[in-house]
């Protein structure tokens, strides 16, 4: 009786591990050893992939880069989970790559990766979340977008509109604790501060990046602290810039009439931005951000002499200009 | 699988090793391990290789696994493991001295694990819900205490060299992961309060016939289980020089599986940590292996997710059991592969 | 089996009881009604004191927080009764026929599309059913399992596309109508609610689940199939997170594989708020529906008030723990 059932485990159990089998040989060839094909061998650390709409987009750029280039790349998802992605670090650095693409789950807690990987000689870029000031010397150099400044630029383009008599406008933010929510309404609000001290925020709710949270906590904003009172709003991204308008649209707001400022200039804001009924909208590039991921690794690798940063452009993205810009995610 | 092993060389009867091996509650997870390490061997040495790193994975889940077992072995569950690690992670940020920080942080578990036992034992709520009121609200309050952005810990330097390896490879976490199984089995197998445990969860009205203190092994338990959800957020701080206030999310359900894979009975009464530990490594290398091979995250979950549901649906009397009614229906041979 | 034994292990209420039987009769009473007390305290509350929350517009924010979350409670209420703790696929689940519903659409139409996603319900139901009911594994294990295969393959499938509907489509029309104050999707909460009610109060299936849960053993005994009322409990689960896929895909007009993160612990923590039993003997989908209902309104008057995450989370958890602690309570009067 028990052997049948040890069997039986082990042909089902068998069975599993056989396919990752599978896909472990298929990984380990992608990820080959250094010099059989000449490339280089990079770990890409990243927070999210094929699960968020900016990650995929993100992934498919970096891996035709790295395809162009002959970069042998192997790429992890934490999840935004801060300790698996310390524990991928270590695997990579066990690994001994060429190089090794950070994305920070969490930029406060990436320190000891970055030491552990320059203890083992291994250059260190970040992507899309630059490192904080005190660890900037531990990596070569960062690409991807400014989130502080996607953040200013978002509170210029509503202090501009509001013009100088200011206005109360209301935040629609990203998951709790994300670290470029976090980021961006940092940039937003120091901005604010500096340059349109008429501009007050009188509510703020986690959208959670949803469109359906956007929707009910937009409404519920403009329910409490009144239609008449709210005079813009800033969501962190396009796709819950579209739940803030249609929060108006369900309760009769023409949504031409409090601008809706959004970041992305995604598939889902782009037509929103098109018929004017989000304000504007600032245009991250995901294939931007993944393909320079590449190529400033390969960079630093070759020991050429980096600058601190290559910031993504961000361009302002109105009515007038959305044509010029193809929605990317 | 050493406890086999033994008795086998110790006294070479088949029908010793025979009872002993139906007496235990690991076989499950032996299985399973054994074959996570052939295909690992055969695919990935580098796991072994960089054992440091292997170990420290599954420490991270397996820390709290060992707490999580204790409360398990008396019928309970909780639920708020993940929150608590998160939680005292920023209390041991929030605290400029970083030695001051651990203690309140560690105490900070104890409390947790008292208010979780006062709400099941003295005022009657069943362990699953209360843990699950205190799942949200502890984590309710870590976001509440870290204004819902990482803390980053002010003595940095303390913290790195907290990270670094100690022993060869090993990192202080892994060897407090050890000491702390070791100090548990023994509380476990030897000490008579620990033993008790496994009365309290196998039939607890015989537990409070017999004379056990019941309630006391009760607190006991989910304040061992907080403090070691409070030594895992502690150390998850000082390796990462930060809290952050959604740690430990994924902590609970993997946590979980490791002590279900282990075969600990969830109705308590029946598993051990050595189970545990057995589950912990076997799910946690399996994910290092993976990692090492460059699978795709979703490819992992899935295999993951197979490799879950398989060890828990062949438990052999329910499959035999099974395997008869479908034998009754269909009237011809079938076989226990079904 | 220890199921039962555990709550017949004798409390210190138990033990010195015997006093003051009508009053603690009284007491009981009143706590085992506890939540009804306190939503309807909750809603005069907020009435009176929340700016804005007895507004029209309100009551369709407040139905639209509750009408997915809802469906998928009372779905897992067969599940909870039947004294599995948790359906955690639900969140796969929900996703799975969302991002059918909304990929699928254009190409099959939206009944081709719901078929589809119902073959899936069908097939989620079936084996966590299975595994749990005739396999005899843990539930919470299964069921983590399954959502780990079932949202692996979603994402594997479909990356992190957003698929959104045609504006003026079937679904985004549906997501929009109303009736009066009330958006369509709070029919169908309660059109589920109502086929639930009646399925566990008035069928012999529904007896047998609730049998089951308070004392698997004596079910197993008395010849009932046990295996199959787990199934059939799984089932029902499984059809109520399809049709909350459904509904959140709707009110949106979008559907993504992340769109239900949480909803797993959140439905279960409606299912517990309303004081259904985790063994079985108490237990309706009307205490579900309330539990619904206090843990929307409540999230709607956190964000009206102004409260930030961490303080809305912070409260939900202390509300939880109070009403839990209030209903054990209530349960030792009960044994007096």
């Amino acid at each position: 009786m028990r052997n049948s059932r040890v069997a039986l485990v082990s042909v089902l159990a068998v069975a599993g591990l056989a396919l990752s089998g599978c896909s472990a040989s298929n990984g380990s060839d992608a990820g080959g050893d250094a010099g059989t094909d000449g490339g280089y061998n990079v770990y890409a650390l990243l927070p999210q992939g094929n699960d968020q709409p900016y990650g995929t987009n993100y992934l498919k750029a970096m891996n035709a880069a790295a395809a162009d280039m002959g970069v042998n790349l192997t790429i992890t998802n934490a999840e935004y989970d801060s300790a698996k992605q310390a524990n991928e670090c270590s695997v990579a650095i066990a690994s001994k790559p060429d190089g090794i693409i950070l994305w920070p789950a969490a930029v406060d807690t990436i320190r000891p990766c970055l030491e552990a990987a320059k203890a083992a000689g291994i250059p260190v870029n970040a992507s899309n979340s630059d490192v904080l000031p005190e660890d900037k010397s531990l990596v070569g150099t960062y690409t991807g977008p400014s989130n502080d400044g996607v953040g200013r630029a978002a509170a210029k383009l509503i202090g501009d509109v509001l013009g100088d008599g200011g206005g109360n406008i209301i935040i629609v933010q990203g998951l709790s604790g994300n670290s470029t929510a976090i980021d961006r309404e940092a940039g937003f609000r120091d901005e604010l501060a500096a340059s349109y001290p008429n501009v007050t925020v009188i509510g703020q709710q986690p959208g959670d990046w949803a469109k359906d949270v956007a929707l009910t906590v937009t409404s519920e904003m403009l329910t409490s602290l009144g239609e008449e009172n709210i005079d813009a709003i800033y969501a962190v991204d396009d796709t819950m810039a579209a739940g803030a308008i249609e929060a108006m649209e369900n309760r009769g707001i023409d949504p031409t009439t409090i601008p809706v400022v959004g970041t992305g200039n995604t598939e889902l804001g782009q037509p929103n931005v098109l018929s004017g009924k989000q304000y504007a909208t600032l245009f991250q590039s995901p294939v931007w951000d993944g393909e320079n991921a590449v190529t400033y690794i390969v960079d630093a690798i070759d020991g050429k002499t980096l600058e601190p940063n290559y910031f993504m452009p961000i361009p302002e993205i109105t009515k007038d200009n959305a044509a010029e810009y193809p929605a990317e995610w | 699988m050493s406890t086999i092993k033994l008795q086998e060389t110790q006294t070479g009867t088949w029908n010793r090793v025979k009872s002993t091996v139906a007496r235990r509650t690991e076989g499950r997870a032996v299985v399973l391990l054994i074959l996570v390490i052939v295909v690992i061997a055969m695919q990935q040495p580098i796991v072994f290789n960089a054992y440091g790193v292997s170990l420290a994975r599954v420490a991270l889940v397996g820390l709290v696994a060992l707490g999580l077992t204790l409360v398990v072995l008396q019928g309970e569950l909780d639920l708020s493991v993940g929150s608590t690690l998160a939680l005292t992670g920023v209390v041991v940020a929030t605290i400029p001295d970083l030695g001051l920080g651990i203690i309140v942080g560690l105490i900070t578990g104890l409390v947790i694990g008292a208010l979780n036992a006062f709400l099941i034992v003295i005022v009657g709520v069943n362990s699953f819900i209360a843990t699950l009121g205190t799942l949200f609200a502890l984590r309710g309050l870590a976001f509440v205490l870290s204004d819902g952005r990482p803390v980053r810990v002010t003595d940095i330097d303390s913290a790195l060299t907290f990270g670094r390896e100690l022993l060869g490879p090993l990192t202080p976490r892994v060897l407090i992961f050890i000491l702390l199984f070791i100090a548990l089995q023994f509380f476990t197998s030897r000490m008579r309060a620990g033993r008790e445990f496994y009365a309290v969860g196998g039939n607890r009205q015989a537990a409070i016939d017999a004379g056990i203190p019941v309630k006391l092994r009760l607190f006991t338990a989910f304040m061992l289980c907080g403090f070691v959800a409070a030594l895992a957020g502690v150390i998850n701080t000082l390796e990462l020089t930060a809290a952050d206030p959604t740690a430990g999310s994924s902590v609970l359900l993997a946590s979980f599986a490791a002590v279900i894979i282990g075969g600990n009975l969830l109705n308590g009464g029946r598993g051990s940590l050595v189970g545990t530990m057995i589950g912990a490594f076997a799910l946690g290398l399996m994910q290092v292996g993976l990692t090492f091979a460059g699978t795709p995250r979703e490819v992992q979950d899935v295999l993951i997710g197979i490799i879950l549901l398989v060890a828990i649906t062949t438990e052999p009397n329910n499959l035999r059991a099974l395997s008869g009614r479908v034998q009754r229906l269909t009237r011809g041979k079938a076989n226990a592969s079904a | 089996m220890t199921h039962t034994e555990i709550i017949k292990t004798p409390t210190p209420a138990s033990i010195a009881g015997g006093s003051g039987n009508s009053a603690s009769k009284t007491v009981a009473w009143v706590a085992s009604r506890g939540i009804f007390i306190f939503t309807a305290v909750l809603l005069v509350f907020s009435a009176i004191f929340v700016n804005g929350f007895a507004s029209s517009v309100n009551i369709i924010d407040v139905f639209h927080r509750a009408s997915a979350i809802g469906i998928v409670a009372i779905g897992m209420t067969f599940v909870v009764i039947s004294a599995n703790y948790i359906d955690l696929s639900v969140v796969a689940q929900i996703a799975t026929s969302g991002v059918i519903l909304m990929a699928l659409s254009p190409t099959y139409g939206v009944l081709g599309a719901m078929a589809i996603a119902l073959f899936f319900a069908l097939l989620y139901g079936l084996v966590n059913g299975i595994s749990v009911g005739f396999l005899k594994a843990n539930a919470v294990v299964v069921t983590l399992g399954t959502t780990g295969i079932g949202a692996g393959i979603l994402s594997l499938v479909t990356g992190g596309t957003i698929y959104y509907g045609p504006t003026g489509g079937p679904i985004d029309a549906f997501g929009d109508a109303r009736v009066g104050p009330f958006p369509l999707s709070a029919f169908v909460l309660i059109i589920v609610a109502i086929v639930a009610s009646i399925v566990l109060s008035r069928t012999k299936f529904g007896f047998m689940i609730r049998s089951y849960g308070s004392n698997k053993q004596a079910t197993r005994l008395a010849g009932v199939n046990s295996g199959g009322v787990v199934v059939g409990a799984f089932v029902l689960t499984a059809l109520a997170a399809m049709i909350a896929g459904f509904v959140l895909a709707a009110y949106s007009n979008t559907a993504v594989s992340t769109m239900s993160e949480g909803y797993d612990f959140r439905a279960l923590a409606a299912v517990i708020i309303g004081g259904n039993s985790l063994f079985g003997g108490r237990g309706s989908i009307f205490r579900t529906f309330i539990g619904v209902i206090f843990i929307s309104v409540l999230s709607n008057i956190l964000v009206l008030s102004g409260f930030s995450f961490a303080w809305q989370q912070l409260v939900t958890g202390a509300v939880i723990v109070f009403a839990v602690a209030l209903d054990a309570l209530a349960r030792k009067a009960e044994k007096r």
